[in-house]
């Protein structure tokens, strides 16, 4: 069967039928993206933290935003062209079209890429850090000998699953043996561990309680190594999995070795005598903070004379978000003494040929007692994050629907080319009428969340 | 529309000088922000109305709309009158929901 008034117009509604469609389809896409937009509203009006203005990659954003217009007109060229039978400019358009696509998608990535690297951490005087974890950050036990297995009798969220759960965060090459309570020597895994709970629950039912618990003994002292996210909790003496394990050791490690790119202290009561200048950590930047914001707000009053400086959250960024862009703090006064260099934003000359990282920034040891909250910078750590990759995220996907359809107008549909070009014509209209959309939505996108 | 030869051979011209200055017009919004306007509301407001005008300027030329039949105006009616409303559903919660007139539970 044919779909009717593909080529032309329905005498009474005056366009061919995918007209019609795709702008019903736009119509409710512009409800979705509507409906997320709002939702931006309401977070930004109701955040209760500093909103990250100008946060992203500006430069990164302004050439996706070139591209994406470069891929509009491209477009609507192509239609165009085949319009007016110029097959060889309409392949060269559309597949410019496709090319700029795939160009924004990979500076995304890169994008994302760089937000899932970078974390901020949160000091408990409500100081934030940002930085990289050159090593990642793990919690570490030593000397585990005993691990406490509990199996409720009843079917429950958390089972015990030490297979799962616990040996594969003791270190590698330890090749663990376990003593069973009646002294029988086992190595654990799946059908070790069947056998083992199949006899607690047979014994917890015999008794009459809720769970079967049993112990194991490493017949050698473990090592255990894991992020804590992937690990329940733990104490100076123990470590609860997350199946609900509990192992007895001594804590050796859960410091944070953080390489430290900036000092935000703008929810902090006394910026100058923030945790992150403690003698522990970051002394030796305290005069370079102290310098960087005098600088500014000397610079906001003269700029602004009338203005209320408690007001701007610029200046309060400028002033109290300190970037560090060197190892060891730069000489106070060189960089300001002229008004010359825009405030801490020196770069000291760096030896060449330093490994990146090493010699760009300092790298600190937090004290677990220290840090209220850490993440990198993905939607766990604020709304602003939350709202930035839901919308980038669905834009995104937008960009490579519409790129596969374009895709698929320039390869698969030569036959229709040569036989009917102005249904392909139609065809790449309606394509394009998308793909102005997904420029359209870009248009709100690159303000709202890079420079506004 | 502009779906006869020449129409379409002329608008091509115009094509680009829209591209160009949506470029332009991107340029202008990030330099803008960078200005310190009296408050950070009114660089929003401004970054709006320039996203506003280009998003215009890509649905009338780009996406043909200057010259479109009547029936995708109407769809399109009735999607920006509820688009509006989402946007302006924030008002709701803007204020203070313990706050009734002629009752102040915080002290003045």
């Amino acid at each position: 069967m044919d779909i009717p008034y593909t080529v032309h117009a329905r005498p009474d509604t005056g366009l061919y039928n995918a007209k019609i469609g795709v702008w019903l389809f736009l119509a409710s896409e512009v409800m979705l993206f509507g409906g997320l937009f709002s939702a931006y509203i309401f977070l930004r009006v109701g955040a209760d933290y500093p909103w990250p203005v100008h946060d992203l990659d500006v430069t990164l954003g302004f050439i996706n935003t070139v591209v994406l217009i470069a891929s509009s007109v491209t477009v609507v060229m192509a239609w165009a062209m085949l319009k007016l039978r110029k097959f060889g400019w309409y392949r060269i358009n559309m597949a410019i079209t496709v090319v700029c696509a795939g160009v924004f998608m990979f500076n995304k990535t890169l994008e994302y890429k760089a937000k899932f690297a970078h974390y901020a951490v949160k000091l408990s005087d409500g100081t934030f850090l940002t930085g990289h974890l050159p090593h990642g950050y793990l919690v570490k036990f030593g000397d585990v000998t005993e691990f406490a297995i509990t199996i409720p009798v009843k079917n429950s969220a958390v089972t015990a699953d030490p297979v799962g759960y616990v040996l594969p965060y003791i270190e590698e090459g330890m090749a663990p043996k376990f003593k069973t309570e009646d002294g029988k020597e086992v190595v654990l895994d799946k059908a070790t561990f069947a056998e083992l709970r199949a006899a607690a629950l047979k014994k917890a039912e015999a008794e009459k309680k809720s769970a079967g618990t049993f112990k194991l003994t490493a017949t050698a002292p473990l090592k255990i190594a894991a992020k804590p996210s992937e690990i329940f909790g733990y104490t100076d003496t123990t470590i609860t999995f997350r199946d609900g394990t509990t192992a007895t050791g001594k804590l050796i490690d859960d410091k944070m070795t953080l390489e430290v790119d900036g000092i935000d202290a703008r929810g902090v009561a006394q910026p100058d005598n923030s945790l992150a200048f403690d003698h522990r950590y970051l002394p030796a930047w305290q005069k370079a903070f102290v310098a960087n914001r005098e600088h500014h707000i000397a610079e906001f009053e003269k700029n602004y004379p009338t203005r209320d400086k408690a007001r701007s959250a610029t200046l309060q960024k400028e002033s109290l978000y300190f970037k560090l862009h060197s190892a060891t703090p730069p000489e106070v006064g060189a960089a300001h003494g002229e008004g010359a260099k825009h405030g801490a934003e020196a770069h000291p000359p760096v030896a060449h040929g330093a490994e990146h990282g090493e010699a760009h920034h300092p790298t600190v040891t937090l004290e677990k007692k220290d840090i209220t909250f850490f993440s990198n910078f993905t939607p766990k750590l604020n709304t602003y994050y939350a709202i930035y990759f839901t919308l980038t995220g669905l834009h995104g996907a937008h960009v490579v629907i519409g790129a596969l359809v374009l895709a698929y107008f320039l390869v698969f549909d030569n036959k229709r080319l040569k036989q009917d070009p102005e249904h392909l014509a139609n065809r790449v209209e309606v394509g394009g009428l998308f793909w102005h959309f997904v420029d359209l939505v870009w248009i709100f996108l690159f303000p709202l969340l890079y420079l506004l | 529309m502009a779906d006869n030869v020449e129409a379409i051979q002329k608008s091509i011209k115009w094509y680009f000088i829209i591209g160009a200055l949506l470029i332009l017009f991107s340029g202008l919004t990030v330099g803008l922000s960078y200005v310190e306007l009296p408050t950070h509301s009114l660089n929003i407001i401004v970054g709006m109305i320039l996203a506003t005008i280009k998003a215009a300027l890509v649905a009338l030329i780009f996406m043909h709309l200057s010259h479109e039949r009547p029936l995708i105006y109407k769809v399109l009616a009735f999607t920006v009158v509820f688009v509006l409303a989402l946007f302006l559903l924030f008002v709701f919660s803007h204020g203070d929901p313990l706050e009734f007139e002629g009752m102040y539970l915080h002290n003045e």
